[in-house]
């Protein structure tokens, strides 16, 4: 029989946030930390389609909702990014997770927890996330006749709540992800796709799905990163 | 660590249009520098070209400015690969 995901919460300020959940038969598990904002949306079923990749390799894996995305109650513009990555041990603590796949900006939530072994999937510097979604505001304004600059975007937002791409970002939040680089991790494993000349420590076959218009998937991409997971958690 | 390899600015391009087009690489290898981009191609929205000059600078390691950034930019893959080789090459 093929399990289907199922929500499970995590308790963390005093609230109780939701995460996808599918267990699997063995004792190994990892926690998926999802990539930032729009490109989460985009590879959300590239995620699941890994859960139920690892299930079949009977490893247990868990997707967790970060503080004021998904279903959170907390509204986005009220996150920070120490609250996420807060949010991600009180999660891995409660339901005993020591392994994190992280993807893209997801990295730079999961980089305090520095004790777990990490497996990082083309992470990407706070800035570079923010600065494609100031470039879409750029644009929309641009259509709207408004001619605003980064420079000027970036200084509204250190102000007060500012809303990018749909997304409203308090200014302790934009701070802290301008200031994010891409975290080095004590027992990490650096993978990227095929395409991506940056160094890495495994490659695998894919596309960068979180660059795609609209959200899409990618069998033989989730079946990889699955299988790389795998090998990584060992027996 | 398997170390950095030199990428070309059209290879990049081609890539990263690629990946936003959803296309495979016989579908991208017809790409000529004719080949016309925004308006033609529907899923290269606002956000898109966003994502697109994000990605480039990433690859290629080249800043752009807001004001490097005008239309004509956009209409033809040609263009594209143009503006790309002369950021590289300063």
């Amino acid at each position: 029989m093929t399990l289907i995901p199922a929500f499970v919460s995590y308790e963390f300020a005093d609230r109780k946030e939701l995460c996808l959940s599918l267990a699997a038969r063995s004792g190994r598990r990892v926690m998926l930390v999802p990539p930032l904002f729009d490109e989460m949306n985009r590879m959300r079923k590239m995620l699941i389609d890994v859960m139920r990749s690892l299930e079949t390799l009977e490893i247990a894996s868990f997707l967790p909702d970060l503080p004021g995305t998904n279903e959170s109650l907390l509204p986005l513009e009220k996150a920070t990014l120490s609250d996420w990555q807060e949010a991600l041990e009180a999660c891995a603590q409660q339901h005993q997770i020591s392994h994190i796949a992280s993807f893209r900006g997801g990295a730079l939530a999961a980089a305090e927890m520095q004790s777990a072994d990490h497996w990082v999937f083309s992470p990407v510097k706070g800035a570079t996330i923010l600065r494609t979604m100031m470039r879409t505001k750029v644009a929309s304004d641009r259509e709207a006749g408004l001619n605003t600059s980064l420079a000027e975007l970036a200084a509204r937002a250190k102000a007060g709540p500012l809303e990018l791409a749909g997304n409203i970002i308090g200014s302790d939040l934009f701070t802290q992800l301008n200031a994010a680089d891409i975290p080095t991790m004590k027992n990490q494993r650096i993978v990227r796709l095929e395409s991506d000349n940056k160094p890495g420590d495994v490659q695998i076959p894919g596309t960068a799905l979180w660059l795609r218009a609209e959200p899409d998937d990618d069998f033989a991409m989730s079946a990889a990163i699955a299988q790389d997971i795998a090998i990584w958690i060992g027996q | 660590m398997q170390n950095k390899v030199e990428l070309t600015p059209e290879a990049a391009v081609r890539a990263v249009m690629r990946d936003i087009l959803g296309l495979n690489e016989v579908q991208v290898a017809e790409f000529t520098a004719e080949t016309e981009l925004f308006g033609a191609l529907p899923e290269l929205d606002s956000m898109a070209v966003a994502g697109l000059l994000t990605e480039l600078e990433d690859r290629l390691d080249i800043m752009i400015d807001d004001d490097e950034v005008d239309g004509e930019l956009f209409e033809t893959f040609g263009n594209l690969v143009a503006f790309a080789e002369m950021k590289v090459t300063g």
